[in-house]
């Protein structure tokens, strides 16, 4: 049938939050994502390094079709993400059933991008209010709840401006997190940090490893250690290798992970 | 030796005695109300214009790309003209008076009132749009990631943040459509200039008349300066944004018109 938007239920194992099928995606002549399959099950937790402009990033940003892609499917708690397939081709999904999709999907970024002009509280009732459609009431005593969790219950009235890096990436997680998504994309969440503010997001981010399915594109040994339930190295946009942490670290199968692996690890 | 005519002078610079000749008083509102009016629909017209040339649908580019190329293009004396007498030759559209209570508004002051909104959404547009270019794009993405819709995200988190930008260029727009606002004078809308050419053509005293009229203008413009220094110094409270510029600064620093 053409109206056939979701895969047969049958091709999926409902364990299976994210699954990649032979995705491909160029800029100009660069392959930057290279045959990519992947799957993350619901509760793990994967940790992707690669050298700068391998493709990890993009590859994250697909996820919530922040990128767009040439081919292949990309599937999020079984349903396509950002297309729609008729007759074997791939049509964009409309604008809104695009914004639906992400809806479920938690995003934190590198630089926290939150919103200057809005407190941390204004910060994370905004979309639960205008998207989740939830009353001020029920918004703000989620966000009370989240703010506790990530340790600034007494920032809520403080703008993103008058918050350190570390506080203001806490309050980019809880934003996120107040959407109630099914899983966390985490895009190099500590490398705009000073160096003595990243313990307090990988403490946030552990703490959290243990509930939910996240994605975590970073460099940072110690989380990948005692957080990740899988590791992959992307370089040059395929997926070089996939394992655990400590075989990833101890034992890296490929020359060009070892490579990598001893210019970040001196 | 010219004869400088004090009694004129006086009569007409000193409101007291000027606006009690109806067609300055008149002109006076009118040049206010136009000038408002004008600048709020440019505006919204160039917000439409911005958004229409930032869009991916090709037909709403073109058409907003069209529409700032052909107003900033040419002069607005002209498309007034083609606006008010062009339309009304070709009985395409005869702007008819509209009555408002006691109140009267010509065909010519509307016509005119369209003509500078249109024109000054053309020029509005590159500030909304240059405006929300300012906005680092991890802003969209950000509001994207949460499940906003380009609409929610534009309303909500982009212009709030762009408003910071466009507002300063805005009030020195909004300088110069009050000053533009006598160029209606062509098609006799009853605004300020008008008034004086009016005046003058009874009296003929061009140089007292004009005197007296640059002195209106300067009033309206000098009042403008000192809203707008409080204006943006509100705006730049909460924010480390760079301090708006001082009253003396704003009103005796040259600034290049369009």
């Amino acid at each position: 049938m053409a109206t056939l938007i979701a895969p047969p239920a049958a091709d999926l194992d409902s364990n299976v939050i994210v699954k990649f099928e032979h995705v491909n995606k160029y800029y100009g002549t660069v392959h930057v994502l290279n045959d990519i399959c992947l799957e993350v099950r619901k509760n793990e937790v994967l940790v992707i390094i690669g050298p700068s402009g391998s493709g990890k990033s993009t590859l994250l940003r697909s996820i919530n079709h922040l990128e767009k892609i040439n081919s292949g499917h990309i599937y999020v708690n079984g349903r396509m993400i950002g297309y729609y397939e008729r007759n074997g081709r791939l049509y964009e999904e409309s604008e809104k059933n695009i914004a639906q999709q992400r809806a479920a999907i938690g995003m934190v970024f590198q630089r926290f991008n939150l919103f200057p002009h809005l407190t941390a509280m204004e910060n994370i009732i905004e979309a639960p209010m205008r998207v989740l459609k939830l009353s001020r009431e029920n918004a703000e005593a989620e966000a009370d709840r989240l703010l506790k969790r990530v340790g600034l219950a007494d920032k809520s009235r403080n703008y993103p401006g008058q918050l350190s890096g570390g506080q203001q990436q806490r309050i980019a997680i809880a934003r996120a997190l107040a959407m109630k998504p099914s899983l966390m994309l985490f895009d190099e969440p500590t490398s705009a940090l000073d160096p003595e503010m990243i313990g307090e997001v990988l403490d946030v981010m552990k703490e959290l490893a243990q509930e939910m399915t996240m994605i975590v594109v970073s460099h940072e040994m110690g989380f990948a250690r005692a957080a990740a339930d899988r590791m992959i190295f992307v370089d040059d946009g395929r997926i070089i290798e996939n394992s655990t942490p400590e075989e990833l670290y101890t034992h890296p199968q490929e020359a060009r992970t070892r490579e990598f692996l001893s210019k970040i690890l001196h | 030796m010219y004869h400088f005519d004090w009694a004129v002078f006086w009569k007409y610079l000193w409101p007291g005695t000027a606006l009690q000749d109806p067609l300055i008083r008149t002109g006076l509102i009118v040049t206010v109300v136009v000038s408002v009016v004008a600048q709020l629909v440019g505006v919204i017209l160039g917000l439409f214009a911005a958004l229409g040339k930032m869009s991916k649908i090709g037909p709403l580019r073109v058409i907003a790309e069209a529409y700032i190329w052909y107003f900033r293009g040419t002069p607005l004396l002209v498309q007034m003209m083609l606006l008010f007498f062009g339309l009304g030759v070709t009985h395409i559209y005869n702007f008819p008076d509209l009555h408002i209570g006691a109140i009267v508004i010509s065909g010519a002051i509307q016509a005119g009132t369209m003509a500078l909104a249109i024109n000054e959404g053309a020029y509005m547009a590159e500030i909304v749009r240059s405006g929300i270019e300012a906005i680092d794009p991890g802003q969209l993405e950000a509001a994207k990631s949460l499940g906003m819709t380009y609409g929610q995200a534009m309303r909500r988190i982009i212009l709030p943040q762009a408003a910071k930008v466009i507002i300063p260029p805005l009030g020195n727009e909004f300088n110069n459509m009050m000053k533009t606002t006598s160029i209606m004078e062509v098609i006799s809308a009853a605004e300020l200039f008008f008034a004086f050419t009016q005046v003058n053509a009874r009296l003929f005293k061009p140089f007292e008349l004009f005197i007296a009229a640059s002195f209106y203008y300067l009033a309206l413009t000098t009042i403008w300066s000192v809203i707008q220094s409080w204006i943006e110094s509100s705006l730049g409270e909460r924010k480390s944004v760079q301090r708006a510029p001082g009253f003396f600064q704003r009103v005796f620093t040259f600034k290049g018109a369009h």
